[in-house]
């Protein structure tokens, strides 16, 4: 079996190869071509291909992570959008919440007012109406007022329609209707229902939700079919498997009904990877608990494996680019806290760093390519940690000085302190804007995050690893091989996941068992239907997952609980038992005497594929010191105190199992270096990993 | 009362541990970024745990609650990001519980739960009651974590917490004068009862309490760990590092305006259909005088309280919030200042006076449960004052809001309490049009989903839109105002505390003023009676109550708008061509496009 990775980031598309009867596994990283992100996918395909004399056609699964859905967003990249809505309700999508994003600001804009994904022009009202509590029709869908304002929407020149009426997740059957109307009237459109994208109360976030799965549906569909032409023509028949926000796979036809859950499909990917490596380091009894720290060069990425699971967001709190997404995620925590981040002192003289970030360019001061403001990089490089024979594999020169200069001007000077000094402040503002990032998604939400395993990659992640993991107490951080390239590699670890979800008030206590088995049986045959037209035959390689969104009666907020398995619902003193732990668990406190309200029934159908074979890296045969390059001074801050200390310099590729580093050291690899700060050690485990242990 | 402490007053528990002259060069620039940022991570725990716990849409939906740290002089070290005028008032409930303890000889115990709600000792109004919960050090009491939240029923004479016609502070709520409900740790189950049973909706109340103090105490318990993590000196040296700094931007950016008093007055509607004049247009006055870094807003011609109508203004817990939260979303906006926190440092620039006896400075025992339109007016005209003098940072007159209780009774004899904030919008600004159908100056609150709404109370959005043809015309255009319709669906009551019926927001260098609200009652009152409030009014099954939300005003001469501007608004169908053409001498054809040659002469 032979699976090929594909993570196209912003300036490297990293392809990874797994061989699993040969096991053998593969990197490869090319050029990302931005205009469009296949053409570099495919050149990296065919040299992949020919570096191991791999035949196109053997490769059996080609897994893609992507950010074609995010930068189609974020670039206000998509077409011309149309909406049809309930008569009398036309604005839901531009009054929103009514809540202004800052607080105090008088010239402010609100994204969805300023920039609107469709237009007042474009949204077009039907009389129509639903009502709750049962989805009855109170007002039958005119479907005369349906046609005219599709043939106006397609006279406006909208390529794309998201169909939006209230209500509609408990009766679809308006939606689906003005659907077939509109698709008759305007056949090129690309048409879309809230029920279909996320059949959720709410009606301000599934409204907009929708309209940009319609906003980026055409460009996303036309990526996906270019992708799968070049493949075809390099004589790849395998089929195109895309990361979705849920940290699951889903097939190419899935994903172009809906693209929106493509939104956060890159950094799913690491997230996955990181769990992989973890859960690899875990001695076979214990639960997998993981966090997650991706460092690029602009933004640190957090994701959070609790018992095995990845932690899935609320959809009430996602977002991307200010607008609401509801739409099922991994809850990932991202913070502009990267390699690249500016530190600067502020107008009021305050010492700052981040959020903004000098990019790839200019990047930071040492790549010597116009950046003039000192940054995360420069710091380290202004402490001797990053050292431009041992970097990126001795390939770019580094321009040290600058960097020294750029610290003491922009900081060291204004602050009235040494250029050491500021660098290490530098670094110890950047570590506790992760560290606290890392907080809010374990100690805010009752998790310790001491019991976890810190998992740090991306090429500024392993510099970092040692010292956020002192500050929150963390006794285990493990730096992947290849943490450059580790979303790549999380996709080869993934399944085939689909959500299915069904909007219903019931109370607990008064709700009907076999009722409630009966809607759950609905849309576990639909889970398993779809898992079954993806080539899932085999019930072992099959798992459905039965949760229920609960709250006590009055919230406004739910918790997700598991409610059965196998297709079989639990019984409701169970079901109302577990609520009341997770609530505890969550919030600290159980309500034993309310009421406990279900308010939507989850269910995920997961689909097993081929996983990637782990390999062991050979036993050492020398004294870890026989690998030293060399031995320089580097600063570090050891209990407080700046300290210079002789810092021994390795190449990781000498490492081999069994290896002790006694920081302090520095390991560099191709595409990242790792810090062993003195109070540390790295001991080179089984398969490569190089776990940073605190030593007291 | 039993005290674990040696202290015998509170003044000697809330004498300042670690005061410093310069704490901003007494504490290293790294420590205090990182503590600065922890601290109002706290802050957005609180939050976090108090919306996610919370029953009542008006909290856990809107809201409309605060989060914050204290130092042990009630001063505001952090706050979290729900609505300002929850956030504002927290040092005066604070102030005013200490001045209580004094008064009464009490002091702060470790354990101790402290429920507030007395306006007349700092609270915002009745219905908002604040959570205090104080940090000890070392047996020094050194912070203070605090909630607030607007309650949805508080035990005044009528349902809900709209209510216009309120008599004295006794007809408001049940009065809570810093009554400790969780003392040294144990509950006072006599006061838990006594509140429970003075509460309409009690499950919901009392829920919405313990999420109250749950958040309070998860916050005492965060900033311990500061503590213990940080040392205690350092991060009481951080928090006045911070409140130093912020006060420090605020005084350079007032250094920068020219001194001089300058001035801005209006009227708020009070009780149009009421008989007595010292009801209804009640004068509201601004004169605010910029001295180098310091700003004095003086309130002395504001209209006289009015005694037994409840839109009397707390001074501390409504007034100087109103006043300061426009100063700082000028001066410091954040869109430009964005990292400047909003701690106590921002207050010490600004000295607010209004003579006692007034409506912004009420006596006891005169009722305020209705403050919040006029303090918000009160908002809209320091803005009008800054204009004056920084126009550039401002915006034309604000839409102002109306709050609504829906409420009935059910076939099981049980009440059921609806509380619905209503969208204003934004006068235009300097460069650009005015925000849209959204809560204005101290209010940033959310609405409920209409779909959460019709799920659990017998009502029906029958519509929630944008008005048509309506808005403050000018070369930036004002917001536009919402129109909401709610439908009974079962008989019920409804009262309204709102505010811009009558009066519109004004217009700026040349800008039209904007439009005002309504209020439209089906088969009984429609828009051409200005109508901004209703006590507790029935309602017939099937019938409606039309809210029409007021146009901002706008900037600048409407002829100098950009033609393809006003062409867009049409488009949209916002302005309608006869009023592109009348009000901005824009001729747009019939193919929707702008005759540029029939608009120049036109225009000429």
């Amino acid at each position: 079996m032979k699976i090929l990775g594909i993570d196209i980031g912003g300036t490297f598309t990293d392809l990874y190869l797994v061989d699993n009867v040969e096991n053998e596994q593969t990197i490869h990283k090319v050029s990302t071509t931005p205009e469009d992100p296949s053409t570099g996918a495919l050149t990296g395909i065919t040299e992949l291909c020919e570096a191991t004399g791999t035949a196109p056609g053997a490769i059996d699964y080609v897994l893609h992570g992507t950010t074609i859905a995010t930068n189609a967003v974020l670039e206000s990249d998509g077409v011309e959008t149309g909406m049809l809505t309930t008569e009398n309700y036309r604005d839901i999508t531009h009054i929103g919440r009514h809540q202004r994003p800052q607080n105090y600001s008088i010239q402010q804009e609100i994204p969805w007012q300023d920039d609107p994904l469709v237009e007042r022009r474009h949204r077009k009202t039907v009389p129509e109406r639903i009502v709750p509590p049962d989805g009855e029709v109170e007002v039958p869908l005119d479907e005369a007022a349906v046609e005219e304002a599709a043939t106006e929407l397609r006279a406006d020149g909208v390529d794309a329609v998201a169909i939006c009426f209230l209500f509609s997740y408990l009766e679809a059957e308006h939606e689906q209707r003005a659907r077939e109307i509109v698709e008759a009237v305007h056949p090129d459109a690309y048409v879309t229902t809230s029920s279909s994208v996320h059949p959720q109360f709410r009606e301000f976030e599934r409204f907009t939700t929708t309209a940009m799965n319609a906003f980026i549906g055409p460009p996303v569909t036309d990526y996906m079919s270019r992708f799968k032409r070049k493949l075809a023509d390099a004589g790849v028949d395998a089929e195109l498997h895309i990361m979705q926000s849920n940290g699951g796979i889903a097939t190419e036809e899935l994903v172009a009904e809906k693209p929106v859950s493509l939104l956060f499909s890159g950094p799913a990917a690491g997230i996955l990877g990181g769990k992989w490596r973890s859960g690899a380091n875990t001695p076979d009894r214990e639960a997998n608990n993981t966090i997650t720290l991706d460092v690029g060069g602009t933004s640190a990425d957090i994701g959070i494996v609790a018992d095995d699971e990845i932690v899935e967001a609320n959809v009430r709190e996602t977002e991307i680019g200010g607008y609401p997404v509801m739409i099922p995620m991994i809850d990932i925590e991202t913070i502009g806290a990267g390699g690249g981040s500016i530190a600067y002192v502020d107008q009021g003289g305050a010492f700052r760093v981040g959020p903004r970030s000098a990019g790839a360019m200019p990047g930071p001061v040492c790549y010597d390519r116009g950046g003039t403001e000192p940054t995360v990089t420069d710091a380290h490089v202004t402490l001797g940690r990053i050292r431009e024979e041992f970097f990126l594999g001795g390939e770019m020169r580094l321009d040290a000085g600058g960097a020294a200069d750029a610290v003491e001007a922009s900081l060291a000077d204004p602050l009235e302190m040494d250029s050491v000094e500021a660098a290490l402040g530098v670094l110890d503002i950047v570590n506790n804007n992760m560290a606290n990032a890392i907080r809010s998604k374990t100690v805010q939400k009752g998790r310790d995050p001491g019991k976890f395993t810190l998992v740090a990659f991306g090429g500024a992640g392993p510099m970092h690893a040692a010292d956020v993991a002192r500050e929150l107490g963390v006794e285990r951080t493990l730096v992947p091989s290849n943490p450059g390239v580790l979303s790549a590699v999380g996709l080869s670890t993934t399944d085939l996941q689909y959500d299915y979800i069904s909007t219903e008030f019931t109370l607990v206590a008064d709700a009907d068992h076999d009722e409630i088995q009966a809607a759950y049986g609905e849309l576990v045959e639909q889970a398993r239907t779809r898992l079954r037209a993806d080539g899932i035959d085999a019930t072992e390689a099959m798992t459905i997952e039965m949760t229920a969104d609960c709250r006590y009666e009055g919230q406004g907020y739910e918790l997700n609980i598991p409610v059965g398995a196998d297709g079989s619902l639990d019984s409701l003193s169970t079901i109302r038992e577990r609520f009341d732990r997770a609530h505890a668990a969550e919030f600290g406190h159980s309500f034993a005497d309310n009421a406990v309200e279900i308010v939507n029934e989850r269910v995920t159908g997961y689909g097993e594929l081929p996983s990637s074979e782990l390999v062991a890296v050979p036993e050492k045969a020398h004294d870890v010191e026989r690998h030293a390059l060399a031995e320089e001074t580097v600063q570090f801050r050891v209990d407080g105190e700046t300290e210079s200390r002789q810092t021994p310099f390795y190449d990781r590729r000498d490492l081999r199992t069994g290896h002790v580093v006694d920081g302090p050291a520095i390991v560099g690899e191709k595409d990242s270096t790792i810090i062993v700060p003195p109070d540390f050690e790295g001991r080179v485990r089984e398969y490569g990993d190089i776990e940073l242990v605190h030593m007291e | 009362m039993t005290d674990s402490h040696t202290t015998t007053t509170v003044r000697d528990q809330t004498s300042a541990l670690t005061d410093v002259d310069d704490p901003e060069s007494a504490i290293d620039p790294v420590k205090q970024r990182v503590i600065g940022g922890s601290l109002v991570n706290v802050c957005d725990e609180m939050g976090h745990k108090l919306t996610r716990m919370s029953y009542s849409s008006i909290i856990r939906e809107s809201e409309d609650f605060g989060c914050a740290l204290l130092d042990e002089r009630a001063r505001q070290i952090a706050e979290t990001d729900s609505t300002p005028l929850q956030m504002g008032p927290i040092p005066a409930y604070v102030s005013g519980v200490i001045e209580l303890f004094e008064e009464r000889g009490e002091t702060f115990a470790e354990g101790d739960v402290i429920l507030h709600n007395d306006p007349y000792y700092g609270a915002s109004h009745a219905p908002d009651f604040a959570v205090v919960v104080p940090v000890f050090h070392d047996d020094d009491l050194t912070a203070f974590s605090v909630t607030t939240a607007h309650h949805l029923d508080v035990g005044a004479d009528k349902p809900g917490t709209c209510i216009i016609d309120t008599v004295d502070a006794y007809s408001e709520s049940v009065r809570l004068d810093a009554l400790k409900i969780i003392e040294s740790g144990t509950r006072n189950d006599t006061a838990w009862q006594l509140i429970e049973d003075n509460i309409r909706v009690p499950d919901m109340v009392m829920g919405d309490i313990e999420a109250q103090i749950s958040a309070a105490q998860a916050g005492a318990n965060r900033l311990q760990d500061l503590f213990d993590e940080f040392g205690h000196d350092t991060v009481k040296l951080a928090g006045q590092a911070t409140m130093s700094y912020s006060e420090r931007m605020l005084r350079e950016e007032i250094s920068e305006l020219p001194d001089g008093t300058y001035s801005a007055e209006g009227y708020i509607d009070g009780y149009l259909d009421s008989d007595d004049e010292s009801e209804r247009d009640l004068l509201l006055a601004v004169d605010l005088e910029v001295d180098g870094s310091d700003i004095r807003v003086d309130l002395s011609r504001c209209a006289a309280q009015v005694d037994g109508r409840p839109i009397n203004m707390p001074f501390e817990g409504t007034v100087v919030p109103a006043v300061l939260l426009v100063i700082r979303s000028t001066l410091l906006d954040t869109e430009e200042f964005e990292l400047v926190p909003q701690n106590h440092g921002i207050t010490r620039p600004v000295h607010v006076h209004a003579p006692e006896g007034s409506i912004v400075n009420p006596r006891f025992p005169a009722p305020t449960i209705a403050r919040f339109g006029p303090g918000n007016r009160l908002a809209d005209l320091t803005l009008k004052a800054l204009a004056d003098v920084v126009p550039e940072k401002t915006a034309a007159g604000i839409g102002n809001l109306k709050i609504c209780t829906y409420s009935g009774v059910t076939d099981d004899d049980e009440y059921w309490v609806y509380m619905d904030i209503t969208s204003g919008s934004y006068g235009a600004r300097p460069t650009s049009d005015g925000l849209d159908a959204t809560d204005t100056l101290y209010a940033n609150t959310r609405n409920n989903p209409i779909e959460d709404i019709e799920s659990h109370y017998p009502l029906r959005v029958n519509r929630y839109e944008l008005r048509e043809d309506a808005e403050g015309a000018g070369r930036q255009r004002g917001g536009i105002g919402a129109i909401r319709e709610m439908e009974f669906q079962t008989p019920g009551r409804v009262s309204i505390e709102g505010e811009g019926s009558k009066y519109a927001p004004w217009g700026f260098d040349g800008g039209e003023d904007g439009t005002p609200g309504a209020v439209v009652v089906e088969d009984e009152i429609d828009e051409s009676t200005p109508r901004s409030k209703m006590s507790n009014k029935e309602m017939d099954e099937g019938q409606y109550l039309r809210t029409v939300g007021p146009c901002g005003g706008g900037w600048g001469d409407p002829e100098e708008r950009d033609p393809e501007a006003v062409r867009q608004d049409v488009l949209d169908d916002l302005i309608s061509r006869e009023r592109a053409e009348r009000v901005y001498g824009v001729i747009v054809t019939d193919d929707l496009e702008v005759d540029e040659e029939a608009t120049a002469e036109r225009r000429r």
